[in-house]
């Protein structure tokens, strides 16, 4: 519990700073110091257990089905990582109150902060793979959040949108990657993935998994080809850049290298990838770092340099090489923070960060200028310092592996080559920022001395790089070998952290390298030139045009090419898709018939046949005509009513009647906006399409009816009718099934029908049309409301209405039902709008549609809930008799109420979607409207 | 249910059956035959006022004798089609004027009068045709 509590303070943090920003700027840092202080006083109490290799777990399930736990393991490799994220945290949180500005919003910066730690501590901590990639995403978006501060400034918003989606890629690559472990381990607990590297090795998805992994790996730590998101990042605050995009953040690419080390690593592949892509990046960084005239930049690339050079460790073959991995990461973590908090005061007392415009400073900031000292000496691997201690461990394996087989000379050749540049850059940012001569008038602010507790992390960061390149065992040496110890999981091999080993190898290619890079940086200007004459490449152009080529262009061509606004291609489309889906279906059958004889034709039935056929196929030549294709069209839904009732069945057919004539009064109300004719704009070839379309559709259909109704199967209908009355307390079993058995769909429905007609007065409301143009030469009628329709349309609504209430009434028992009502009901209200026009009938029906809409859901609903009162699943139906003075007896059943509801939102959607149709109008009609 | 029914009941019950028919009858074929849209528009009316109130008049009769109840759920049909079969009918009349449905010669009736400013080509022509008949009648 301690455990989770040490992760989840700075969650529970969060607010602390947004509370405590209105007591001032000091409060808001000392809340904000106070859960990562409250983590490290949690963690050293579990130091002692830890350090002597005690692995602590926590656990607590979460979505078991999907094998995501909550659960967290403290070993030595975690304890070292929470160490550097909550110290560095709490150094940055010290920092940041001085370094941030009277106008930045301090309360979200540090609300920001907390949100990344708890992920990154998440991140070090998760003993479940979806927990770690959870909070491995999670530290991706804080990251964003936290590049992106200042948001107003465009170059913070491009590179945090570059970081987030490289980062971002890399992380569902490496989703997809530990996807695949955990199918291929069968768990993904971390401890039995960790237990199982010789199944994952020898399994054939071996390279997958590697790969995919590696790349979520490779994009959080910067690694080429994914570095140039690094140097963008550096638009974020220096607190940021130093805390997340040096010590730790980007470290926890080499974090999950060291995690998986003892599941994914001893192959060659391994080997090959992993040490290739760090020598690169490490080369790659240490020379672009040179030639970088922006402090961060320099400090961006040597960021990147280091993490190679930590990636090349955990890629070569000697198990030395990951203690060196592991040391590595910390020196760096204190060095490479400090650097960039020095940087951040020259920044901030100066007002620029340009190295051609910085000199001499040494005489106006002495004390930032001793610290800076020191630290890039440890950066360039000056003895005595930390630097120097794992620099030389690091030159020591890069001689002893045999990685690249007879080539393996190679590495520390290269290893020597990106350490003069190393040096150099380390010269370079000393040398031309805090020596020289000192010209005060060529920078934007007088140059002082930064306030001490702005200088006072630099001051502890720094104390302990000499402090642990001097007495490196005293210091680190139980924590590296506790870290080193989990993530070989076998006992260490022999090391010494002495700072004198006698001299070897190792020690000659450092001296070379401190001299070569002296001499590198004497002969700057001239190195300067030959690399102002390499090709440019503007990582961030580049980027944004590859995004702009994918995202824009690829995929509106994609889109353009399914979507081109034609109604009639997405319909083809439609239908052709379900034709091929129905048509594989029906492939595999040996005969269309499955053996019930036919019916005998009777000539009713055939003549209703006749009528549609015939009307439908009037319907689509006419269509040019488009009230009379309407009309053709409304003649084959009454013609599917009349069907209907033939095959018994009177509530189809009622609603069918109904549906129809609501169907039809909207697109009457669509056609006024229309003109009367379409053109005809379309081609032969059009023509043609369709038809094939349509009449496959259509024969399709046929035979699909034709082979279902004449197979013989047992359907659950039977079930219904026998269990009607006894379960659902009504004689009518397509109501019972409707609000009783079947409840849930019908209150799905009548949801999808509220959200349906929300949704289509969204889109009308406040919509403007102009008028159809009319015909110049129709003579339109001087009475808008015509006196007959209007006084014989008055008796017909207390008629309309007393019809629906019987339909609703016996609907339990005999044919109708809330829905029919709802939908009679509806339509005698509509004639009123259409008889009387709109402002007549709102004067009369001063209600909105849309809380009766609700209103019905709501009620159906409720019903449902009702029946768990009495500890039944929802929709459970209850009814019984009751007997009523006047009325007799009488059977309620709380489907009653349910169909009450099922009312209320038919009405309400029907009127909320056809009243809002008629008032659409231009601004001529609504002027006429007010005369 | 088919109790002996009175003789004199039964041929009322047939008669008003057979008059529904024949109504029926009347309004189709007067749909099919007549020669414009304005005489057109009076017989599928008859038809259903008339020929469907005849049938269920027979069925209120019929059933009220069978089932020894008086049943009047029928007149609430006919009454639904009194009101509206006119509006109907009369709404149809009306478009078609406004529109200017041509018309035969000798069909009966006035034009609404004419009181837009601009008379379309059509309507004029109508109005005219009226205008030299009304005065060959006055002539």
């Amino acid at each position: 519990m301690l455990l989770a509590l040490i992760i989840l303070l700075p969650f529970i943090g969060v607010l602390l700073p947004v509370w405590f920003h209105r007591h001032g700027r000091t409060a808001c840092a000392w809340a904000t110091a106070l859960p990562p202080a409250l983590g490290l006083v949690l963690l050293f109490s579990q130091a002692p257990a830890v350090l002597a290799g005690e692995v602590r777990r926590f656990s607590l399930n979460w979505i078991p089905e999907l094998g995501l736990n909550l659960a967290f393991r403290l070993d030595g490799l975690s304890f070292l990582f929470c160490l550097l994220i909550l110290a560095i945290g709490l150094l940055v949180i010290l920092y940041g109150r001085y370094y941030l500005s009277s106008d930045d919003p301090m309360g979200k910066f540090f609300a920001l902060l907390l949100l990344f730690m708890g992920a990154m501590l998440g991140v070090v901590t998760a003993n479940n793979l979806l927990l770690l990639v959870l909070f491995w995403e999670a530290t991706s978006l804080s990251s964003f959040l936290l590049i992106s501060y200042w948001n107003g400034r465009s170059d913070a918003r491009r590179g945090a949108r570059m970081a987030l989606t490289v980062t971002g890629a890399g992380g569902l690559a490496m989703l997809a990657g530990v996807l695949l472990l955990g199918h291929v381990v069968g768990s993904f607990d971390l401890d039995v993935v960790l237990a199982s590297g010789e199944l994952i090795r020898e399994h054939a998805w071996y390279p997958v998994i590697l790969v995919l992994i590696l790349l979520g790996i490779f994009t959080k730590s910067a690694q080429f080809p994914f570095h140039f998101w690094l140097p963008h990042a550096m638009s974020a605050p220096t607190p940021v850049s130093s805390y997340l995009h040096s010590a730790t953040m980007v470290k926890a690419g080499v974090f999950l290298l060291a995690r998986l080390y003892p599941a994914l690593s001893g192959t060659e592949l391994w080997f090959i990838l992993v040490s290739m892509v760090g020598l690169i990046t490490m080369t790659l960084g240490a020379v672009t770092a040179l030639f970088k005239h922006d402090l961060k930049g320099l400090l961006a690339y040597s960021t990147i340099s280091h993490l190679g050079l930590v990636t090349l460790l955990f890629g070569l073959d000697t198990r030395l090489a990951v203690v060196a991995a592991l040391f590595h990461i910390m020196n760096h973590a204190t060095f490479k923070a400090s650097l960039f908090m020095a940087v951040g005061i020259v920044d901030h007392e100066t007002g620029t960060r340009d190295m051609r415009l910085l000199s001499g400073l040494r005489k106006y900031m002495p004390m930032t200028a001793m610290l800076g000292l020191i630290a890039a000496g440890a950066m360039a691997g000056v003895p005595l310092l930390n630097g120097f201690l794992s620099t030389e461990m690091f030159l020591g394996e890069a001689v002893a592996q045999r990685v690249l087989g007879g080539w393996s000379w190679v590495i520390p050749v290269v290893a020597v080559f990106a350490k003069v540049f190393s040096v150099a850059y380390s010269i370079r940012f000393i040398h031309s920022v805090f020596y020289g001569p000192s010209q005060p008038e060529a920078l934007p602010k007088p140059p002082h001395e930064a306030p001490f507790f702005m200088r006072a992390p630099i001051l502890i960061l720094v104390g302990l790089c000499l402090l642990v390149g001097i007495v490196p065992n005293l210091i680190i040496g139980p924590l590296l070998a506790a870290a080193a110890t989990t993530t070989l999981a076998s006992p260490l091999p022999y090391y010494s952290l002495a700072i004198w080993h006698g001299w070897n190898l190792p020690l000659l290619m450092s001296m070379v390298a401190m001299v070569l890079g002296t001499v590198a940086y004497l002969n700057f200007a001239r190195l300067l030139r030959l690399w102002e004459r390499l090709p440019a490449v503007n990582a961030m152009d580049a980027f944004e045009n590859f995004v702009h080529d994918v995202v824009i262009v690829r995929a509106r061509q994609v889109t353009g090419r399914l979507e081109n606004g034609s109604l009639q291609h997405y319909l083809s489309l439609l239908i052709l898709g379900t034709v091929v889906v129905a048509a594989s279906g029906l492939w595999g059958l040996e005969r269309l018939n499955g053996g019930v004889p036919l019916s005998a034709l009777d000539p009713p039935s055939v003549a209703i046949a006749l009528i549609m056929m015939v009307t439908a196929i009037y319907s689509a030549i006419w269509h040019h005509e488009r009230i009379a294709a309407l009309m053709f069209l409304s003649v084959v839904g009454l013609g599917m009513a009349l069907i209907f009732a033939r095959f018994s069945a009177p509530d189809l057919a009622l609603t069918q009647l109904s549906v129809e004539i609501v169907t039809i009064v909207l697109l009457m109300l669509i056609l006024f906006l229309l003109p009367p004719r379409s053109p005809n704009d379309s081609t032969y070839a059009h023509v043609v399409r369709d038809g094939l379309v349509a009449t496959s559709a259509g024969i399709g259909v046929g035979v699909l009816a034709y082979t279902v109704l004449t197979r013989p199967q047992q359907t659950i209908s039977d079930y219904f009718i026998q269990n009607s009355v006894t379960g659902g307390g009504g004689t009518n079993v397509v109501n019972v099934i409707l609000v009783d058995f079947r409840g849930f769909d019908t209150f799905g429905e009548i949801t999808v029908m509220a959200i349906a007609a929300i949704g289509i007065f969204g889109l009308l409301d406040g919509m403007r049309l102009f008028d159809p143009k009319k015909d110049p030469n129709v003579q339109w009628a001087s009475d808008k409301y015509p006196l007959l329709l209007l006084i014989l349309n008055m008796p017909v609504l207390p008629l309309a209405l007393m019809v629906a209430v019987y339909i609703f009434l016996r609907g339990h028992n005999m044919p109708g039902g809330g829905f029919i009502a709802g939908l009679i009901v509806a339509i005698a209200l509509i004639l009123q709008y259409l008889a009387n026009g709109l402002r007549w009938s709102n004067n009369r029906m001063q209600w909105d549609y849309h809380p009766l809409v609700g209103a019905g859901v709501l009620l159906a609903g409720l019903t449902g809930l009702g029946s768990w009162s009495f500890g039944a699943p929802f929709l459970t139906s209850a009814h019984d008799h009751f007997h009523i003075p006047l009325l007799g007896e009488i059977e309620l059943a709380t489907a009653m109420l349910f169909d009450i509801g099922v009312f209320l939102a038919v009405v309400g959607a029907t009127l909320l979607i056809l009243a809002n149709l008629g008032k659409l109008k231009s601004l001529d009609t609504a002027s006429e409207e007010n005369r | 249910m088919s109790t002996e029914l009175p003789f004199l009941v039964e041929l009322l019950v047939s008669a008003l059956i057979l008059a529904g028919a024949g109504f029926a009858v009347i309004g189709a074929l007067g749909l099919a035959r007549m020669p414009d849209f304005y005489m057109r528009v009076h017989l599928p009316t008859a038809g259903t006022t008339l020929g469907v109130g005849c049938t269920l008049s027979a069925s209120v009769i019929y059933f009220s004798f069978s089932l020894q109840t008086l049943s009047v759920h029928e007149f609430l049909i006919s009454m639904f089609l009194f009101i509206t079969a006119p509006v109907s009918s009369h709404m149809m009349a009306k478009v078609a004027l406004h529109t200017g449905v041509k018309f035969v010669d000798h069909t009966q009736g006035r034009p609404w009068p004419s009181r837009t400013q601009r008379p379309s080509r059509d309507n004029s022509q109508i109005l005219s045709d009226w205008q030299t008949r009304d005065r060959k009648e006055t002539e």
